[in-house]
């Protein structure tokens, strides 16, 4: 589904934020990427729907070469990944509903469409009785359910989620992964950037590990350290 | 389809209301650039109303002394009379004193006091002289044979008059064009700056429509039609505006209807022809200045 071959980032003139990775992410897959703060864990996931072009390598996204692929095309490569980040991204003066339903509407999907799958969605990430609510009548961990219904409304084939649960307290975090598990289970790929070892240890997935760029380790069914 | 039409609509509304100022700013501006270039289009119709009018009339009038006699006249006509070469023989007007003074009172209505300073009798009498000949040169040369006789005062060349008026209409052209381009640009920039500040406003909703998918025209397209809207909005005061000061102009110089000035008019045609112009400049300045912003704030 997502492979990376020789991938190198750098900013500016400064070390390289990913320096000559590869691994590989098979579809239905369940993916931990670990390590401190700017490890390179979040640039990763930006060159995997092109928010970031490598200098060197190549990266695969669903059999397609997505830096070679024209600008133009990217809005529908995109289509096929949802994203999640761990201040939101709502939109503060919309309701739930609007901000799922957004994702759908910009995409220039179909009203009938639309009030069929934003309720079913907020079904599934727990959130019916509150899609009148705008987002700051909300706690952190309904605030990342909407964020994860909008992401997967469009039934995406991954799932990029950047430190979900950073600012969450560790009983809500709990809850978001036990989502996130659930939409794996559907058969998306999911890959998750954080650095909360609890999560991990708890969950024993697969873990890619990075260290200052470099891809240090890659297990099956790891835990943080 | 409709959902797309009506979103785009819905943004563009939206973005309106949130930068009043701005929208305001950026429209007043459009208007008064296209205003100055509907301006020039007129003048510059107008002036060359007149220069055609007076390239078929008059080219060579011959002041006659006040004092010189009968005899004097008598072969000054002769000698006019003598170059049929030169001058449409059947086109010559003789206009005495009595005449000249008379065509004073209007030439001059504007100027009393030039008007005051001619009487009946001090006024020069004059032939008008059509040439058949297009040479400007070989009626120069005549004229100057002219100016030799007694009882000649002054010999005029409307050529003279002509290439006045034309530089000046020469120098009307391209004043108010080059205003109105250096307008014109600070009005796309006021457009564009408005789009940039309408883009920042939304940048978070900018974001998270590149982030599910949404293509760049679709991102562009409601702040296209927002700076579309503001061209054209100041493409229709300036209309409005150009209008008013065009009746108000030609209802002026319709007073003046047996003198030149009446000339400097334009018809309601070429004024409808001018206002579509100024529509589609301020319609296409608007949608492309906001498109080229709205292309260069889209890069994330």
């Amino acid at each position: 589904m997502i492979r990376l071959e020789n991938v190198t980032k750098t900013y500016g003139t400064e070390i390289p934020a990913v320096r000559d990775a590869s691994f590989e992410v098979a579809k239905g897959e369940f993916v931990f990427m670990v390590g401190p703060s700017g490890s390179g864990k979040s640039t990763l996931l930006r060159l995997m729907n092109r928010q970031e072009q490598p200098e060197r390598g190549a990266v695969w996204v669903a059999g397609k070469d997505i830096n070679e692929m024209s600008d133009s095309k990217v809005p529908y490569l995109r289509r096929n990944i949802g994203n999640i980040f761990q201040d939101y991204k709502l939109l503060l003066n919309k309701t739930v509903f609007e901000n799922v339903a957004f994702a759908l509407e910009v995409i220039g999907r179909p009203k009938h469409v639309i009030r069929q799958q934003v309720p079913a969605v907020l079904d599934l990430v727990g959130l019916s009785d509150k899609e009148d609510r705008f987002p700051h009548q909300l706690s952190g961990g309904e605030q990342q359910r909407v964020s994860i219904a909008r992401a997967f409304v469009n039934r995406p084939l991954i799932l990029l989620a950047d430190e979900p649960t950073g600012n969450l307290d560790p009983a809500t975090g709990e809850g978001i992964m036990r989502l996130l598990d659930r939409i794996n289970n559907t058969g998306t790929t999911v890959v998750m950037a954080t650095h909360d070892q609890r999560i991990v240890n708890m969950m024993r997935r697969r873990v890619v590990q990075l260290d200052r760029g470099v891809i240090v380790r890659d297990q099956e069914r790891g835990v943080y350290d | 389809m409709i959902a797309r039409i009506s979103y785009a609509f819905r943004e563009t509304w939206a973005s309106f209301k949130r930068n009043v100022t701005l929208t305001m700013a950026a429209v007043v501006t459009s208007a008064v650039s296209l205003l100055l270039v509907g301006s020039t289009f007129l003048i510059q119709r107008a002036f060359d109303n007149l220069l055609t009018r007076w390239k078929g009339d008059v080219e060579l009038i011959v002041y006659v002394r006040s004092d010189a006699d009968p005899n004097q006249i008598q072969v000054i006509e002769d000698a006019l009379n003598s170059q049929p070469a030169i001058i449409d023989v059947s086109k010559l007007r003789y206009l005495d004193q009595a005449q000249s003074y008379a065509e004073a009172q209007k030439l001059f209505a504007g100027d009393p006091g030039t008007l005051r300073l001619l009487t009946p009798e001090n006024i020069p009498s004059q032939f008008k002289v059509v040439p058949i000949s297009q040479d400007s040169n070989l009626i120069r040369e005549l004229g100057e044979q002219f100016r030799s006789l007694a009882g000649v005062r002054e010999v005029a060349y409307a050529q003279d008059v002509f290439d006045v008026v034309a530089r000046v209409s020469q120098f009307i052209r391209i004043a108010t064009t080059a205003m109105s381009i250096v307008l014109l640009m600070v009005a796309v920039g006021l457009i564009w700056n408005t789009i940039r500040t309408a883009m920042f406003a939304r940048r978070r909703e900018i974001e998270v429509m590149k982030l599910v998918g949404a293509t760049n025209w679709f991102i562009r397209i409601p702040f296209m039609l927002e700076g579309l809207m503001q061209g054209l909005i100041g493409g229709v005061l300036s209309c409005l505006g150009l209008w008013g000061l065009n009746t108000a102009w030609s209802n002026a110089v319709a007073d003046f209807n047996d003198t030149e000035l009446a000339a400097l008019v334009v018809t309601d045609g070429y004024m409808r022809f001018v206002m579509f112009i100024l529509l589609g400049i301020g319609a296409i300045a608007g949608a492309v200045g906001s498109g080229i912003a709205a292309s260069r704030f889209l890069d994330v």
